[in-house]
């Protein structure tokens, strides 16, 4: 079962990423007021668990398979075999009175499969409502001279569920937050390409939205770029930043001064009218910004510090840097 | 720790080898404001590569040197500044206003060859 190991590693990486300690697990129980009369209540109730949890199982895959949506996860007979196993195990565990860092691993851990093969967190809770009112049918079925006692067993099972859901859903919520940490990553790899134009000419480009982080990625790109290239004029275009806030602006003061000190300099383009009012608005000081209106010119010039000279081939007769 | 001062043409070379105690910072400062003038110096040059990290007091005094340098009649430009250091000085507010600064010790030079002999300048 290769899903199952891979996952079963990932799960108590996920205990661990996700903070889930023991403490906090505490912390739940007393939030849910789980406590240990509930715990044996529920162990009260294991012999008539083992009695009907298979005709309980065999009800709930009916119903998985009555709808296509979930029908889907079960095609293989031997899948669907390996899934009611499991499924029975969990669903008697429920009742044995147990549910300490074993326990919890193993609904993160479920949690984790569910996510991985896209099972949508509806159908899950539409499996946990089934089980409840299957089990509550019952209590009251076998409990029927007390259903004081069924009634409090049913809310014990309740809390306990309510916990079991609440750690497959923050599985659920941080492998999203996970896979979306990943796509910022690789979009911020991306997005801060230093290009060298011409030699000690640098091209940076900067697309997208700044924030603290993204601009200190920036910077350090940078500077590690003009040591690397031996860069003496920098390009910065800013076309693709939509708006400047006073934050941004301050990050891009820090940049310039930054590849100062290391003795480039910095011909910042392709700010908008919006961007260029705004900046005015908010009074900051960009006397230490060197600003050509677009990328041509900003290119132009840094060729014109570096001492290039562009020739038009129709004009002289051939293109040479001076 | 002193720090070494070599005359190569009309050019002084400083280079700081370790990080200097306020005091020795202060004695540097004296030491290159009397060489300016004893060798008649258009350019001073100082180079920090090896230093990874500059405090304000050394800013300022950086600083100092490059005003008083002028007044005697030379430039000074800072070189060998390393990406963290930029970044930290930057982060902590530090600037270098008025001094110039290059990426090396061979930048540095050609910077000021135009000031003592020919070739191109690179802008402001």
């Amino acid at each position: 079962m290769p899903i199952a190991t891979r996952s079963g590693r990932s799960a108590e990486l996920f205990s661990h990423e996700m903070e889930i300690t023991e403490e906090e697990v505490n912390r739940r129980k007393a939030f849910l007021e789980f406590h240990k009369e509930d715990a044996d209540a529920l162990r009260g109730l294991n012999e008539v668990a083992q009695q009907y949890a298979d005709p309980v199982i065999e009800d709930l895959y009916r119903h998985f398979l009555s709808f296509d949506e979930t029908r889907a996860f079960f095609a293989d007979p031997k899948v669907l075999d390996r899934v009611k196993r499991m499924q029975k195990e969990y669903f008697l565990r429920l009742t044995e009175g147990e549910y300490g860092g074993d326990y919890v691993a193993d609904r993160l851990r479920i949690g984790t499969v569910h996510e991985h093969i896209n099972l949508a967190p509806k159908w899950y809770l539409g499996a946990y409502n089934f089980y409840l009112r299957a089990v509550g049918t019952r209590l009251l079925e076998v409990m029927s001279k007390d259903p004081h006692r069924a009634f409090s067993t049913f809310l014990s099972l309740m809390k306990l569920v309510f916990m079991d859901i609440g750690l497959a859903v923050d599985t659920y919520i941080y492998a999203r937050e996970l896979t979306m940490r990943k796509q910022q990553e690789a979009i911020r790899e991306l997005s801060t390409p230093v290009l060298q134009i011409r030699d000690r000419l640098l091209l940076l480009p900067i697309i997208g939205v700044i924030d603290s982080q993204r601009a200190q990625m920036i910077t350090e790109g940078l500077l590690r770029a003009i040591r690397a290239n031996r860069a003496k004029v920098v390009v910065m275009d800013i076309t693709g930043v939509a708006t400047i806030d006073s934050k941004v602006a301050n990050h891009l003061l820090q940049t310039v001064s930054a590849a100062r000190l290391m003795g480039a300099f910095v011909i910042v383009t392709g700010l908008s009218s919006e961007v260029a009012q705004s900046l005015v608005q908010l009074g900051i000081d960009l006397n230490r910004l060197n600003t050509v209106g677009d990328l041509q010119g900003g290119i132009e010039e840094g060729e014109r510090l570096l001492g290039y000279r562009l020739v038009h081939e129709g004009e002289a007769g051939g293109t040479r840097p001076a | 720790m002193a720090v070494p001062i070599l005359k190569q043409g009309d050019v002084l070379i400083a280079s700081i080898q370790a990080a200097l105690s306020d005091r020795d910072l202060d004695l540097f400062k004296d030491e290159l404001a009397d060489r300016v003038g004893r060798f008649r110096a258009r350019g001073v040059v100082i180079d920090v590569t090896a230093l990874d990290v500059l405090d304000s007091f050394a800013t300022r005094t950086i600083r100092s040197i490059a005003h008083t340098a002028r007044l005697r009649g030379a430039e000074t430009i800072v070189v060998g500044i390393q990406p963290e250091v930029a970044i930290a000085m930057v982060q902590l507010g530090l600037s270098l206003e008025g001094v110039s600064t290059a990426l090396d010790l061979e930048e540095g030079l050609a910077l000021l060859r135009p000031r003592t002999g020919g070739g191109s300048r690179l802008g402001p």
